[in-house]
């Protein structure tokens, strides 16, 4: 009876000691269901949302991205000494995941603030300036627009609709829906803390890399909150970007207002411009059109060809992207999950959202 | 009985261990990393390549307040970890060890008490541990080195009196990430009546936390894990202050803590305290 009753006791004190991981976890698993549990929303066809999404007029926000690639890149080394912001930075961000702040406000002023380990880098623009600021390195680097006869003063920077906001890589997937797209509404789900609604766009073609874009519209602005890009045959999205975070209030007018640190190295630019070496987003096939490139091929399977010279001659000499290349036959090639690049000896760039060998007979043909 | 009871064992505590000759060698050894780096720097010839070395190594020289936070960062991985899990490795295994423990608990009720002085005890080390570091780092900069207003890594630029606020910001982050480590060193001392094992545990695990969050196989466990947002005050050095790594780092430790409290509480009330 005595041992009884000292087990009893014994067990009593370990009671408490297991209810609280119990409880934890719990907590854990109730809290992930949440998150993930459907938002009831009113009903709205996929056109509404459409509309929606055309109609939605924020202005000002500040809000935490957060961006995860699993595109099957090999891993390139992070920033360093000597990196040149562009290509390769560019490059490293479609790695892995990345956490960035947002802060928007008007047309013209932007802040992009991504968020490294003990680390961050800024990308400034206000009107005609914009400043990219490494503090890994300490280095500075702005860029003014040219004085323009036509307008008054300095041209406004061209990369407001650049800064990758999941509204920025939305719209790119939104002007290229035609009849090859398939467009349907999913279950309204949480994003950031919204409501959202999720629109999901199928590609009717077989031969495209990509099998889903999923698009998450906020209820009440119609803002899009967040992307998420599947290719075939992976069972992990491919490219996700989306607000952790949002604030649709006007942010602080001091953080547009940038002055390089002293004992920066700091480099001066004039435009013409190059590409924001920030999150990069999928290529913009309705913006690549203007710039040049001929496309072959219809919707998703468009394949874009860039004659010989279109890219300056280090570009595709730079060591970080000799290293994602692999040699294929005539050229090099770069492969994901989602896109494929063809850099042919002759100089000429294949690119599109196919398979590798879908450019290889574009190339062929021309 | 009762919280006077409480308090004096607290206070008796606290002097026992900020009296002991363990406690001010490893102060010391703290307090003589910033100088240490202060001293190289200043001696150097060559200048130090930006983006080489710890975090704003490079940058000392023009401002000495950086020195605080260089040696932080220093101490964060290895240094830091290794003077906690000593403390929090003997607090109840270094009274078994000496005999003192059934003294201690001769008083009713006395367990539960016990453990939470101990682990107050651990608690006020971590934050003089980590004050000694911050305040040796600030003294050594400014003696050597001009003083000026300081650059954040947004690249933003504040003034003398928003850094000092900044690095006390930093030293209660540094502090409550400690808080999880101590309350396993807790746990692992109400196991054993051999001191140096429950501190070797300790630090064995601070260590290998780490090394399991710099393997990307084990993304899944990262969250999970009490080394995860130890380097996550470099989010207090942004504009503006970025709270999420404070937020989601207090959570995790307050987790680490009620787990580890509750576990060494019921260890530690079923323990034959013989000797």
């Amino acid at each position: 009876m005595r041992w009884l009753v000292a087990m009893t006791r014994a067990q009593q004190r370990w009671l408490p000691a297991l209810l609280i991981p119990v409880a934890l976890v719990m907590a854990v698993l109730f809290g992930s269901v949440q998150a993930g549990a459907a938002v009831s929303l009113p009903s709205k066809t996929a056109d509404e949302i459409l509309a929606m999404i055309a109609r939605t007029d924020v202005r000002a926000l500040s809000g935490t991205v957060e961006q995860s690639a699993g595109l099957g890149l090999p891993e390139v080394p992070t920033t360093g000494p000597g990196i040149a912001p562009g290509a390769a930075s560019a490059l490293e961000l479609l790695t892995g995941t990345h956490t960035a702040r947002i802060f928007v406000d008007g047309p013209s002023k932007a802040r992009l603030q991504v968020l490294d380990q003990l680390a961050e880098r800024d990308v400034v623009i206000n009107g005609g300036n914009a400043w990219f600021y490494n503090s890994a390195d300490n280095s500075a680097t702005h860029l003014s627009a040219p004085a323009s006869p036509a307008s008054h003063g300095h041209e406004s920077m061209p990369y407001r609709s650049t800064m990758p906001t999941p509204e920025a890589v939305a719209r790119s997937f939104l002007a290229a829906i035609d009849s090859s797209t398939e467009v349907s509404v999913g279950d309204a789900r949480s994003v950031a803390g919204r409501s959202a609604y999720r629109l999901t766009l199928n590609p009717r073609s077989q031969e495209t890399l990509v099998d889903s874009v999923s698009i998450d519209v906020d209820s009440q602005t119609g803002l899009p909150l967040g992307i998420e890009v599947r290719a075939k045959d992976q069972e992990e999205p491919a490219y996700s970007l989306a607000f952790t975070e949002l604030n649709l209030s006007t942010p602080d007018a001091g953080l547009f207002e940038f002055t390089p640190p002293s004992g920066a190295s700091i480099t001066e630019e004039v435009l013409p411009p190059k590409p924001v070496p920030a999150l990069a987003a999928p290529p913009d096939a309705g913006q690549l059109r203007h710039s040049g490139p001929a496309p072959t091929g219809e919707g998703w399977d468009t394949v874009l060809a860039f004659p010989a010279g279109s890219f300056p001659p280090g570009f595709l000499s730079n060591p970080q992207l000799s290293q994602a290349l692999q040699p294929v036959a005539g050229g090099r090639a770069l492969t994901t999950s989602l896109l494929s690049v063809l850099v042919l000896d002759d100089g000429r760039v294949y690119a599109g959202m196919v398979p590798i060998d879908r450019l290889q007979s574009a190339a062929a043909a021309q | 009985m009762g919280s006077s009871a409480g308090w004096a064992l607290l206070g008796s505590e606290l002097s026992v261990l900020f009296r002991r000759l363990r406690t001010w060698a490893m102060l010391i050894a703290l307090a003589a990393v910033p100088i240490l780096i202060a001293v190289a720097v200043k001696l150097s010839s060559r200048p130090a390549t930006p983006g080489r070395g710890p975090l704003f190594l490079d940058r000392i020289t023009q401002n000495g307040l950086f020195v605080a936070v260089t040696a932080l960062v220093v101490c964060v991985p290895l240094f830091l970890p290794l003077t906690v899990g000593v403390v929090a490795g003997d607090t109840i295994a270094g009274e078994a060890n000496l005999g003192t423990l059934r003294y201690l608990l001769l008083a009713p009720a006395g367990r539960i008490r016990l453990l939470l002085v101990k682990y107050a005890g651990a608690v006020a080390f971590c934050f003089a541990a980590t004050a000694t570091v911050a305040a040796s780092g600030a003294l050594a900069g400014v003696v050597l080195f001009p003083v000026g207003p300081v650059t954040l890594l947004s690249g933003d630029t504040i003034s003398v009196g928003e850094s000092a606020l900044r690095s006390l910001l930093i030293a209660a982050y540094i502090t409550v990430s400690l808080l999880g480590l101590s309350a396993i060193g807790l746990l692992i001392s109400t196991f054993t009546d051999v001191p140096v094992g429950a501190m070797a545990a300790t630090i064995v695990l601070s260590v290998v936390s780490q090394v399991l969050d710099n393997l990307p196989q084990l993304e899944w466990l990262h969250p999970w894990l009490f080394s995860h947002h130890w380097l996550g005050f470099a989010d207090l050095l942004r504009e503006p202050v970025s709270w999420t790594s404070f937020g989601e780092n207090a959570v995790l430790q307050a987790a680490y803590i009620a787990v580890c409290g509750a576990l060494a509480y019921a260890r530690f009330s079923n323990k034959d305290v013989l000797s």
